[in-house]
C-alpha cells in the first residue's frame, strides 16, 4: 500500500486561493522562492530546474527519507546544450567541466543526496512523458520490499530555451499568442509550455496520511483500445468521484480525454490542471500534487464539469505527446 | 518473489559486434583501445578510445532506416536489443504482451548529434528531423514504437550506473510481478559531448587505461550496447539459462558531484546492501567485475571499500582495460562479462596492469585462467555519487 504523508510544490501559481496567473506569451513559468538552506556558492551554479527540484524538496528532507526518486523529462537540458554549443564554438579547446557535470540529469536527486547526506536508493528515470511514473511505480516497489521505510519521490522540469525552441518548431507549442483567452477553447493545434517541481513523501503507513495511491497503470503508445483495456482494469467497476485531466488545449490530443470522460460515470466531476502548470513532462507530478492540496469547493476555473460527490476517489489521467498515457487511482482520506 | 533468470544477451562493444567475438577476445588479452578511432572529434588520433568500427551508415542500410533523426545511440541499442531477444527467442508477438518490460539506460542518447544540433539550436528553423532524437528517452521510445510494446517501459540516467540500475529495475519490476519479462539494459555511443565533458574534468588518459595500477592516469572512452533479457519463474521453463540475478544494491556515496569519497562509502552500501539482497556473505564471491575506470578517484575509493568489505580479497578485474568506459553501458556490457565467467567458469585478465597502488596492495587478475564461480560481483559507480552492484549466480 503506497500513501501520501508530505507534498511540497514549486509552480507558477501562486498556492490556489488567488485568481490564476496565465501565461505570458505561451509560457507559465514557476514563480521561484529565495531557495534559503541551499549555500550561496551552491546554488549561483544550479540551473533553474536543479534549484526548483532541490528548492520544493528542501521542506520535505526534515522528515529523512530512506532514499530520494526523481523523474525529469528535460534533465539538465540547458546546461547540456549549453555545454554542446561550447564545444562547437571552442573547436573542442579548453572547456570548464562545470556546465558538463550540472548538465547530468541525476543532478537533482544527487545534488539531494549530497545536501541531507543521504546514502540510501538514489535514482532519476528520464522517459519523457512518464518520468515521474516511473519514480511512482519504483515507490511502489520499495515499499513492498521495505517495509516501514520512506521515500522521497519527484517530478522536475524547466522550460529551456533549448526545448522550447525545439518543440515550437516541432508544432507542440501554440503559435497564436493566449494571453488572456481560455486554453480550452482553443481549436488549434498546440500548447502552452510549463514548467515546475513537485515533490511527495511515500510510505506504507495508513495513519496520517493525507492520500492513497491504489493504482497506477501506463499503456503504452499510439492505441485507443489499449487506453480503454487499462482503465476499465484499473476502475474495475468503479466511478470515481473526479476525473482530474490533463486536457491542455491541444486540438489534436482533445480525442484522447474524450475517450477518458467518455469512460466515467454522469456524476464523476471533471477538473482540469494545465492552465495553471503548463505543459511538460512531468506535468503530472503537479496534478499529483493538486489532488492532494484541493480545497472543500473547488474553484470554478479548474471545474469543466462539477462532482456530485464529496471527493473519495480521483483519478488522473495525463497524455503526453499522445503517445504517452498515465492513470493513477488515488484515495483521499479523512 | 520470482527469482530471476538471465535467458539472452546481445552485447556490441569494441571487441566485437557478437556475444562470442567479444568473449574471444576478453579469452585472448585482445583490447578493443585504441589510437586509431574513426571519430569526428578533434582528439580523435591523439586519444585512445574503445571505438565500435561500424560507420553509422552500415547500420542504416543494415536495418533499412534512412530517417536522420534514429542516431548511432539508437542504432547500437537497436543492435544489442535484437540480439538478446533472438537469443531468449522471444518471438515478435511476444515483444508485444504487455507484461514484457522494457528498461533502458544512456546518458549521451540523442546528444551524439553534437554538431547538427548546434545548427538547429542556434539558426531558426522550421522543423529538423534531429529534434525529437535529442533525449535520452529516444533511444527506448524508438525500440518500443519499432516492436510495438505495450509493456512498462522507461529510461534511467544515473550517470555511470545507469545500465546497473536498468537491470535491478527490471529484476524488481518482476519481483513486484508488475512485468513477466523484462528486457534491460544500456548504451551510450562516442560522441563529442562526453569527449569533452570527460577531457574538461582531466580524467582522460593519453595511453591505454591501466585499472588499479600505481601510475594510472585516467579513463579511456568507449561505446557499447548490451540487453539482458530476464524472466522470472513464470515464463523461464525450461529455457536456456545463462545466469540467476541475485543480488543488487543502489546507494549513494553523498561526497561530491564527480569524485567518490576517499573510503568509498557509496561503493561499500552497495556491494554490502547486494550481498544483504542475495543472502550471501563476502567470502560466498568468487570474484569481482570492477567499476575500475583507472582514474586516480576511483581505484583507491572503489578499492578501499573493497578491502573494508571483504575480509579475503577475491580475484578482481575491470574490463574496462578491454572497452574503454563505456558511461551508460557499462553497467549492462561488465555484468554480461560477469555472466560470461559464470557461464564458462573462467577469469579474465585485467590488461596493463604493472605496480599496485602503494597503500592498497591489490594485484587483479594478471592471466586469462579457469576458475571456479558460483557467484560474481559487478559495481558500477557514478558521477552524482551514484552507486550500484549487481551479484550473478551460477545455476549449473
Amino acid at each position: 500500500m503506497l500513501y501520501i504523508h508530505q507534498t511540497s510544490c514549486i509552480s507558477p501559481q501562486n498556492g490556489l486561493d488567488s485568481l490564476p496567473k496565465g501565461p505570458v506569451n505561451n509560457l507559465l513559468k514557476a514563480i521561484e522562492p529565495q531557495y534559503g538552506g541551499i549555500p550561496g556558492n551552491v546554488l549561483r551554479r544550479m540551473s533553474k530546474s536543479v534549484k526548483m527540484g532541490i528548492g520544493a524538496a528542501l521542506p520535505l528532507l526534515k522528515h529523512s527519507p530512506d532514499g530520494i526518486l526523481i523523474g525529469t523529462g528535460y534533465g539538465g537540458m540547458e546546461d547540456s546544450v549549453r555545454f554542446l554549443n561550447q564545444i562547437i564554438e571552442y573547436d573542442e579547446g579548453i572547456l570548464t567541466p562545470g556546465t558538463f557535470v550540472q548538465s547530468t540529469a541525476n543532478a537533482i536527486a544527487s545534488q539531494l543526496g549530497l545536501l541531507c547526506h543521504n546514502r540510501g536508493y538514489n535514482i532519476t528515470f528520464v522517459n519523457r512523458g512518464l518520468a515521474f511514473e516511473s519514480a511512482l511505480l519504483d515507490a511502489a516497489m520499495l515499499v513492498r520490499e521495505h517495509p516501514g521505510k520512506s521515500w522521497l519521490v519527484g517530478g522536475v522540469d524547466e522550460i529551456s530555451t533549448q526545448n522550447y525552441r525545439f518543440e515550437y518548431a516541432e508544432g507542440w507549442y501554440k503559435k497564436e499568442d493566449l494571453t488572456g483567452k481560455d486554453l480550452y477553447r482553443s481549436d488549434t493545434p498546440g500548447t502552452i509550455a510549463g514548467e515546475g517541481a513537485a515533490v511527495f513523501i511515500l510510505n506504507d503507513r495508513r495513519e496520517g496520511a493525507l492520500m492513497r495511491i491504489r493504482k497506477i497503470a501506463l499503456p503504452g503508445g499510439d492505441d485507443e483500445h489499449g487506453l480503454q483495456t487499462a482503465l476499465s482494469g484499473l476502475l474495475e467497476g468503479m466511478s470515481p468521484d473526479l476525473l482530474l485531466s490533463g486536457e491542455n488545449g491541444d486540438s489534436r490530443a482533445r480525442n484522447w480525454y474524450r475517450i477518458v470522460e467518455s469512460m466515467m460515470g454522469p456524476d464523476t466531476g471533471i477538473a482540469r490542471f494545465k492552465h495553471l502548470c503548463g505543459e511538460y513532462p512531468t506535468a503530472s507530478a503537479f496534478a499529483l500534487w493538486l489532488a492532494c492540496n484541493l480545497p472543500d469547493t473547488l474553484p470554478e476555473h479548474l471545474l469543466k464539469r462539477p462532482p456530485h460527490s464529496a471527493l473519495r476517489h480521483i483519478l488522473i489521467y495525463n497524455n503526453y505527446k499522445f503517445t504517452q498515457h498515465s492513470l493513477i487511482l488515488l484515495e483521499r482520506l479523512p | 518473489m520470482s527469482r530471476v533468470f538471465v535467458t539472452g544477451i546481445g552485447i556490441i562493444s569494441a571487441l566485437g559486434s557478437t556475444l562470442a567475438e567479444n568473449r574471444s577476445a576478453l579469452l585472448n588479452g585482445k583490447s578493443g583501445i585504441s589510437l586509431n578511432a574513426s571519430l569526428s572529434s578533434r582528439y580523435a588520433g591523439t586519444l585512445p578510445f574503445g571505438a565500435i568500427g561500424i560507420d553509422t551508415g552500415q547500420w542504416r542500410e543494415k536495418f533499412r532506416i534512412s530517417h536522420p533523426g534514429i542516431t548511432r545511440t539508437s542504432f547500437l541499442a537497436l543492435h544489442a536489443f535484437s540480439d538478446a531477444v533472438a537469443d531468449a527467442e522471444l518471438s515478435a508477438a511476444a515483444l508485444r504482451d504487455p507484461r514484457v518490460a522494457l528498461v533502458g539506460a544512456t546518458t549521451v542518447g540523442g546528444m551524439c548529434l553534437t554538431d547538427e544540433l548546434y545548427r538547429d539550436t542556434t539558426e531558426p528553423c522550421d522543423g529538423s528531423p534531429y529534434l525529437s532524437s535529442f533525449d535520452c528517452a529516444s533511444v527506448h521510445l524508438f525500440l518500443q514504437s519499432r516492436f510495438g510494446m505495450t509493456g512498462l517501459a522507461t529510461t534511467i540516467n544515473t550517470a555511470c550506473s545507469s545500465s546497473a540500475n536498468a537491470i535491478q529495475y527490471g529484476a524488481r519490476l518482476i519481483r513486484n510481478g508488475l512485468a513477466a519479462t523484462a528486457i534491460v539494459g544500456g548504451t551510450d555511443s562516442l560522441a563529442k559531448f562526453t569527449i569533452n565533458g570527460f577531457h574538461a574534468l582531466q580524467i582522460l588518459s593519453t595511453a591505454a587505461c591501466r585499472p588499479f595500477d600505481r601510475d594510472r592516469a585516467g579513463l579511456n572512452l568507449g561505446e557499447a550496447a548490451a540487453f539482458l533479457v530476464l524472466e522470472g519463474e513464470e515464463t523461464v521453463a525450461d529455457k536456456k539459462v545463462y545466469a540467476e540475478l541475485t543480488g543488487y544494491c543502489n546507494s549513494n556515496d553523498a561526497f561530491h558531484p564527480s569524485a567518490l569519497s576517499l573510503r568509498g562509502d557509496g561503493p561499500f552500501l552497495a556491494m554490502e546492501g547486494a550481498l544483504q539482497t542475495a543472502g550471501l556473505e563476502p567470502t560466498d564471491i568468487d570474484f569481482i567485475n570492477t567499476h575500475g575506470t583507472a582514474t586516480e578517484n576511483n581505484d583507491e575509493a572503489e578499492g578501499r571499500a573493497m578491502l573494508r568489505l571483504f575480509p579475503e580479497l577475491p580475484p578482481f578485474l575491470s574490463t574496462k582495460s578491454y572497452t574503454g568506459h563505456t558511461l551508460g553501458a557499462a553497467g549492462a556490457v561488465e555484468a554480461v562479462y560477469s555472466i560470461l565467467s559464470i557461464r564458462h567458469q573462467e577469469l579474465y585478465a585485467s590488461l596493463n596492469f604493472g605496480e599496485p597502488i602503494p597503500d592498497l596492495g591489490m594485484r587483479p587478475v594478471q592471466a586469462c585462467q579457469p576458475h571456479a564461480i558460483r557467484h560474481a560481483m559487478s559495481n558500477s559507480f557514478g558521477f552524482g555519487g551514484n552507486c550500484t552492484s549487481l551479484i550473478f549466480s551460477n545455476v549449473n
